[in-house]
């Protein structure tokens, strides 16, 4: 600690910090820019100046820049002194003088960091007299709109996507005060992290395209305090709506999960709820109709069915408990393919009962070596990419601090670091976005990379079972990797469903557990292929293929579905035939699919916007997601569209329950995994000081006019039955509880820099902690002995191609691909061959392969890559229609192969 | 005669070459210091010496070469800054040019001095002939074993090579240019950590000016004790001016420090007194960006006492009435140049090599450009002039690298001195409209009067 003097007051605070984050935790507001709790400082802004005097006796002082300045022991300094807030104020000026002062059609008006700061400074009056600088604007895709005029050039921008993301194409260009923040040329911005520069660019240069479509001021929008549902991390975020429609995901900060950040699918995969495809109205047979004869015509067909009920890893776990309740625990099925169902209760099983933890994304940030096993991050779980590369960019050489250079210099650092990595080893089955920072970048079929784990494992400790007729050249290898994690303190290894390999989870699983036996504090992190895959197997229920048994073998009749395309799970036939069988096929869900074209009826489900929910996330981390607005009268949760079936039916349990925290508290009592969960939701009736948390903010305008064409007169907002949230303005200012924050908003701080006013110190936790519970926590006395049971290294099959599935992170996601600026970023099907593939079967780039799969025949155009195994090919999923659950699998080509080069290639490559 | 050191044999035909250059004692100091002195031993001489460095700060050579850091593991770097883009400035590039061995040489005794066995010499783009000089130096100094493994047979091993900067003045500030060299955008980088801790390569690293360099020479040579005999004070050994502007001889001109200014402007060994017959107004005696001074007080101080080209005697009267030695760019005006004018002519400099990193500069000197064309211009108002001076008074010593204070300082200086001239382009418009006006009639001012 420290003790320091600021305007001639004395404050005790820690030492390590630079003189503008201490003075904005003690609440001083020093204006800034260029400075960001999460990129550091590059003191290139000039705006956050303040004084120094050399002691007391010091009355000049001179001007510093507070973000570049340490704090020290008896620091005397000033904010409030005239030189300084004229010298702000100047800075202020300068920027404004080719800043085009549009904020009145600006999309940033309002929420503005650089009109926040203006004000703050007192800069009111203009000398500038003179033309202004104007540019050309770029198109930069689908998601974000670019006006460089307003570019006040603090270097946020390349800051982050570069250096903090990895990026490739944006850049500074030109010089003085023409700078150009944009790509080379037009053209998409290609990093899956770019969304976040409209909340990185404290001005209007970058922002969302989406929101610009049917532009709505932020402060207009009703907000919720939501968990993003494209992928198992489970991201925090912030939904808002405005007339009735879903217009804007915003990051909500999470310390642990997210921090600052979404990647891009998150940010942009909301439009499906506003998509045209929704199911808005309850139908049987294909005919619209109301909700009394839906009710009636359910109860008549439930009373003489033999039910069955399948969930969804997409669905809440409200929802799916509703379901398994309805129908009962043995006819309750999990809608998975058996493969992904038991990769997931793989997963569940080894971070409950096994002896390594497994860490939150920001514990991945500090590790200081990490392996990665079969995952393709970017495309699965992209924040734990981000999350990847930060761990890799730590510079804990120790030389940084031997010269007094903190963490915060960023530029120093980022220049004394040089090229200088923490290691990072991967083995995937293909490159990744990733492979630019790896120490070792490997290339294997799933077979061979956990063959390579296991090797890893047993160097590590001898006790873990070693691969077969491991070759020398890659137990070389291994044995480097060992040495890495070996020499490392807290290492993390990932591994996946991703690349649908049990012994590659299980070679991951080997690899942490020998590393714990060793002493090291090692974390073990499995990402999944759904937002609530993890939640989904700690509820239980059966496998998908019993599903189909029983209704093969006549037990069962009558199917109710739940958020779930079930051809995205089974093979085309055997789904299909299996809902052919079903007598009555009723689908709860809230977007057409191919499983709701075969239904008889259809009840419209809520999205997450419109539903609340708990999911829980890769790290076991169960988390609330509350309802945004409530949609027309027929889309209501699947939850509660259950309960209301339960009512019809004289349920016992179901018609007990009334809202979301009935079954909660049921849910914590009869499923042994959920004990808790009821502790993630708030009380309903949780008031602070007698008031309920407003979504909307008290800026919200309109609120008498917008249904006016409706009704003239001011319509009474809905009253919500399940959380303490309120669906007006009025309400509490105070700080809800992290969970419950619906918008950042501070007085003077209008944009998202807000946040620093919601943590217990600038880019900290929040005051109120972190939110959700973790549910898997390591076992002390595990008894998890090492998995064996490790495969047979790969060998190519003459005229076959071993097929894998592979994923992208647009298009591979069922509700985001439904979003109409992500299909923008689809690609095109395709099927990933090795080049000495591609020259056996004589092909080029885009020409069609002819594989079948299963007794099917498809056709794909291929891509060429070099780094693919021979032998082995990649199928996105959720790209082509192709029976992807039903992989790996062994494709036959049907293309004909140049034969005496296919020998010779084969035998040649194989063997190295 | 005042002695010369550098330029000495600038005359002799052929002294370009390695060969003539050998034969008139060249690569002496190479001998001495790798034969007979350790490397602490040639920087003993070089602080004895009192060199101060050419490239403007004027920071003593010794001390900045005492500051790296000989603890650390990673290799050192000696890096020459050869990207002279100053206005008024163009005396490396005639040392270069005429004499390119003595910077090779220099190179190769500094490098030995600090350790280094990789140094580079950073040359701004526009020099592309003299970079093909440059290289055929360096390539006959590896031919004749003064460069490359074991040179002269002893255990020292130097390599050297010579990097083209794409053309921006910003890449003459010593941080801007390791990122150049480094293949980066030439933005400068804030200090702390300074170059002779983690410089190129974050790792310790020297920067010198080509003159300072090739100073090392003659002060090895001679031992830096001798050298320190020339000159007066802290102003030791001789320097390299660039005398430019109203005068009859301008040219590159080596002087011992010490030499009066009066002397140096109307002595015939040197500029030769005002061109036309004409009369003294101004000078800016360092380089474009160092404060501007009116003729009196340029000859003399404010106390009335003689004005000497040391750095000590430039800057008496700080900024009030001095100005700076700076790296020796020395321009001239006579009675009918236009202080506005010449003032638009370098803010207009300094905008356009802004890096544009940080506000005050990037925004400042567009600003500062923009007014002082439209006074220049006859658009002025009386409101312009105080602007100036509260813009450029912001800017000062609140930037990032000292661009800022460069763009400064002439502002500042020009309006403490010429104010009278700026508010007559205010107040008549109409008699400013042909561009050469003073050359048409002189300004005559009540406060300033012109010398001669
Ligand atoms: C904008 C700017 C441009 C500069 N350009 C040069 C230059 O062209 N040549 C030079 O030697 N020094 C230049 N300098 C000074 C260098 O930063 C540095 O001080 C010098 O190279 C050190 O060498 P010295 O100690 O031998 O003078 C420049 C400084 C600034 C701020
Ligand atoms: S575009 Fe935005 S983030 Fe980038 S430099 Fe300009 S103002 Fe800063
Ligand atoms: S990483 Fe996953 S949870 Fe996070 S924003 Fe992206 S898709 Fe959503
Ligand atoms: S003062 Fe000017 S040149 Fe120097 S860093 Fe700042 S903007 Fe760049
Ligand atoms: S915030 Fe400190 S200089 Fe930009």
């Amino acid at each position: 600690m420290a003790t320091i003097i600021i305007d001639c007051k004395t404050y005790e605070v820690p030492l390590g910090k630079n003189v503008l984050e201490t003075c904005l935790n003690l609440g001083f507001d020093v204006p800034y820019f260029c400075w960001h709790p999460g990129l550091g400082s590059v003191g290139a802004c000039r705006q956050c100046a303040v004084k120094v005097f050399k002691d007391a006796d010091d009355k000049k002082g001179r001007l510093v820049m507070s973000c570049m300045e340490p704090v020290v022991h008896n620091q005397h300094l000033a904010v409030h002194d005239a030189d300084t807030i004229d010298f702000r104020k100047q800075v202020i000026e300068w920027l404004m003088t080719n800043h085009p002062h549009d904020c009145a059609v600006c999309d940033e008006g309002g929420s503005c960091h650089l009109q926040d700061m203006t004000v703050m400074t007192g800069h009111h009056e203009r000398r500038f007299t003179f033309n202004k600088r104007t540019y050309k604007n770029q198109d930069l895709g689908p998601f974000l709109n670019h006006e460089m005029n307003r570019c006040i050039q603090c270097y946020r921008c390349v800051r982050f996507y570069k250096d903090y993301a990895g990026g490739k194409d944006l850049d500074a260009y030109a010089s003085k005060n023409n700078v150009y923040f944009g790509r080379a040329e037009d053209g998409v911005l290609e990093n899956e992290f770019s969304g976040n520069l409209a909340e990185i660019c404290p001005t209007g240069v970058f922002t969302d395209k989406t929101l610009k479509e049917h532009y709505t001021r932020k402060w207009d929008l009703t907000m919720s305090p939501s968990i993003c549902q494209h992928c198992s991390v489970g991201c925090n975020t912030i939904a808002g709506e405005r007339y009735g429609a879903l217009r804007m995901i915003h990051n909500r900060f999470h310390e642990k999960i997210n921090g600052y950040f979404l990647c891009d699918r998150g940010r942009f995969g909301y439009e499906f709820v506003n998509a045209e495809n929704r199911i808005k109205q309850p139908s049987i047979n294909g005919d619209v109709v109301e909700r009394t004869e839906l009710e009636t015509r359910l109860e008549k067909i439930m009373k003489s069915a033999k039910v069955i009920g399948i969930g969804s890893p997409r669905a809440s776990l409200q929802s799916n408990f509703a379901l398994k309740t309805l129908v009962g625990e043995d006819n309750f099925y999990h809608g998975v393919s058996d493969h992904e169902h038991d990769l997931a209760e793989l997963a569940v099983r080894i971070l409950k009962d096994g002896p390594v933890r497994t860490p939150s994304t920001k514990e991945i940030e500090k590790s200081d070596a990490i392996f990665v096993l079969g995952e393709d991050l970017t495309n699965t779980a992209p924040i734990v990419a981000l999350a990847v590369r930060q761990a890799v960019r730590q510079d804990l050489s120790g030389e940084p601090e031997k010269i007094h250079i903190q963490g915060w210099q960023d530029a120093a650092r980022k220049n004394l670091q040089q090229q200088r990595k923490m290691p990072l080893y991967s083995a995937t089955i293909h490159e990744t976005k990733l492979d630019d920072i790896c120490t070792s970048a490997n290339y294997a079929t799933p077979e061979d990379i956990a063959r390579l784990g296991f090797a890893v494992a047993h160097c590590v400790d001898h006790n873990s079972p070693a691969p077969e007729h491991f070759p020398e050249a890659l137990q070389v290898r291994a044995r480097s990797i060992a040495n890495g994690l070996l020499a490392a303190k807290n290492p993390t290894i990932i591994s996946g469903a991703g690349c649908a390999s049990s012994a590659v989870m299980k070679a991951a699983a080997n690899v942490a557990i020998a590393l714990h036996k060793n002493g090291i504090v090692v974390g073990l992190t499995y990402t999944m292929l759904e937002c609530n895959s993890m939640g989904l197997t700690m509820i239980g229920g059966h496998r998908l293929s019993a599903a189909f048994n029983a209704v093969i073998n006549g037990h069962a009749d009558t199917l109710i579905l739940l958020e779930n395309d079930l051809f995205r799970h089974g093979s085309f036939a055997e789904v299909g035939d299996f809902l052919a069988r079903c007598k009555n096929v009723i689908v709860l869900d809230h977007t057409k699919s191919d499983s709701t074209d075969r239904a008889s009826v259809v009840i419209p489900a809520g999205t997450f916007a419109e539903s609340d929910g708990i999911i829980v996330n890769n790290e076991g981390r169960a988390q609330r997601f509350f309802q945004v607005y409530e949609s027309t009268e027929s889309i209501q949760e699947s939850w509660r569209w259950i309960i209301n079936i339960g009512k019809t039916l004289q349920h016992p349990k179901l018609q007990t329950w009334q809202n979301f925290e009935d079954i909660s508290k049921a849910m914590a009592s009869e499923e042994p995994m959920l004990q808790n969960i009821d502790e993630v939701n708030p009380a309903v009736d949780f008031r602070i000081v007698g008031q309920r948390i407003p979504r909307e903010p008290h800026r919200f305008s309109g609120r008498t006019s917008m249904h006016a064409h409706i009704q003239v007169s001011e319509q009474k907002p809905p009253t919500d039955d399940d959380s303490p949230l309120s669906y007006t303005m009025e309400g509490t200012r105070i700080q809800p509880p992290s969970a419950m924050i619906p918008f950042y908003w501070s007085p003077g701080w209008n944009s998202v820099q807000s946040v620093a006013k919601y943590q217990h110190e600038v880019g900290g936790s929040l005051k109120d902690g972190d939110s959700g519970i973790r549910l898997l926590e390591a076992n002390a006395a595990s008894s998890l002995v090492y998995f064996q049971g490790i495969p047979e290294a790969f060998v190519p099959l003459e005229h076959h191609l071993w097929i894998v599935p592979t994923y992208h992170i647009f298009g591979s996601e069922e509700m985001s691909a439904k979003s109409a600026s992500i299909q923008k970023r689809i690609p095109t099907p395709y099927l990933l061959i090795s080049a000495v593939d591609a020259n056996i079967y004589h092909l080029k780039e885009q020409d069609i392969i002819k594989v079948s799969i299963a007794n099917i025949s498809y056709s794909f155009p291929i891509k060429i890559n070099r780094n693919i195994p021979v032998g082995m090919a990649a199928l996105p999923y959720g790209l082509c229609d192709a029976p992807i659950n039903a992989l790996p699998e062994w494709g036959i080509v049907e293309t004909s192969p140049l034969t005496e080069l296919h020998d010779y290639v084969r035998k040649t490559k194989v063997q190295h | 005669m005042g002695k010369k050191l550098l330029l000495e044999h600038i005359n002799v035909p052929g002294i370009e070459t390695f060969e003539v250059y050998r034969k008139q004692g060249g690569y002496a100091s190479v001998e001495k210091a790798l034969k007979t002195m350790t490397p602490d031993a040639v920087t003993e001489e070089v602080k004895k010496s009192g060199l101060r460095g050419r490239g403007g700060a004027g920071f003593p050579a010794g001390m900045k070469w005492s500051f790296l850091d000989r603890k650390s593991e990673k290799p050192r770097y000696l890096v020459c800054n050869a990207d002279e883009s100053e206005p008024g400035t163009f005396k490396d590039r005639y040392l270069m040019e005429k004499i390119p061995h003595i910077l090779v040489e220099g190179m190769i005794t500094s490098s030995f001095a600090l350790g280094a066995r990789t140094s580079y010499i950073y040359v701004r783009g526009e020099y592309m002939y003299v970079i093909r000089i440059l290289e055929k130096a360096i390539a006959e100094a590896y031919a004749n074993g003064f460069l490359g493994k074991n040179i002269l047979g002893t255990d020292y091993s130097l390599d050297l090579y010579v990097q083209p900067g794409a053309g921006a003045y910003i890449c003459g500030e010593e941080t801007a240019l390791l990122e150049s060299l480094e293949g980066k955008r030439g933005n400068p980088r804030l200090k702390p950590p300074f170059p002779a801790i983690a410089g190129l390569y974050a790792s310790p690293t020297v920067v010198n000016n080509v003159e300072t360099i090739a100073a090392v020479v003659p002060i090895v040579n001679m031992g830096g004790d001798e050298y320190a005999k020339i000159g007066i004070g802290k102003s030791t050994g001789t320097k390299l001016i660039s005398a430019s502007g109203h005068i009859n001889k301008p040219g590159v001109y080596e002087i011992e420090l010490g030499l009066p200014v009066e002397e140096f402007i109307y002595s015939d060994e040197y500029c030769g007194g005002i061109w036309k017959g004409r009369k003294l107004k101004a000078c800016v005696p360092g380089g474009s960006s160092v404060p501007i001074l009116p003729g009196e007080l340029l000859l003399k101080t404010a106390k009335g006492e003689q004005r000497l080209m040391t750095y000590e005697s430039l800057s008496d009267g700080g900024f009030v009435s001095g100005s700076m030695l700076g790296s020796g760019g020395f321009i001239v005006y006579d009675e009918t140049a236009c202080i506005v004018r010449n003032l638009w002519t370098f803010a207009r400099f300094y905008h356009h090599e802004s890096c544009g990193q940080c506000s005050p500069c990037r925004e400042g000197t567009g600003w500062m450009e923009k007014v002082l064309h439209r006074i220049e211009h006859g658009h002025g108002q009386a409101s312009d002039i105080d602007l100036l001076v509260d813009v450029a008074k912001k800017i000062e010593g609140n930037t990032i690298c000292p661009l800022g204070d460069a763009a400064a300082w002439p502002v500042a200086s020009a309006i403490r001195h010429f104010r009278e001239e700026f508010e007559f382009h205010v107040k008549h418009p109409e008699k400013v409209v042909n561009p050469k006006h003073f050359e048409i009639t002189p300004f005559v001012s009540e406060r300033v009067a012109v010398i001669g």
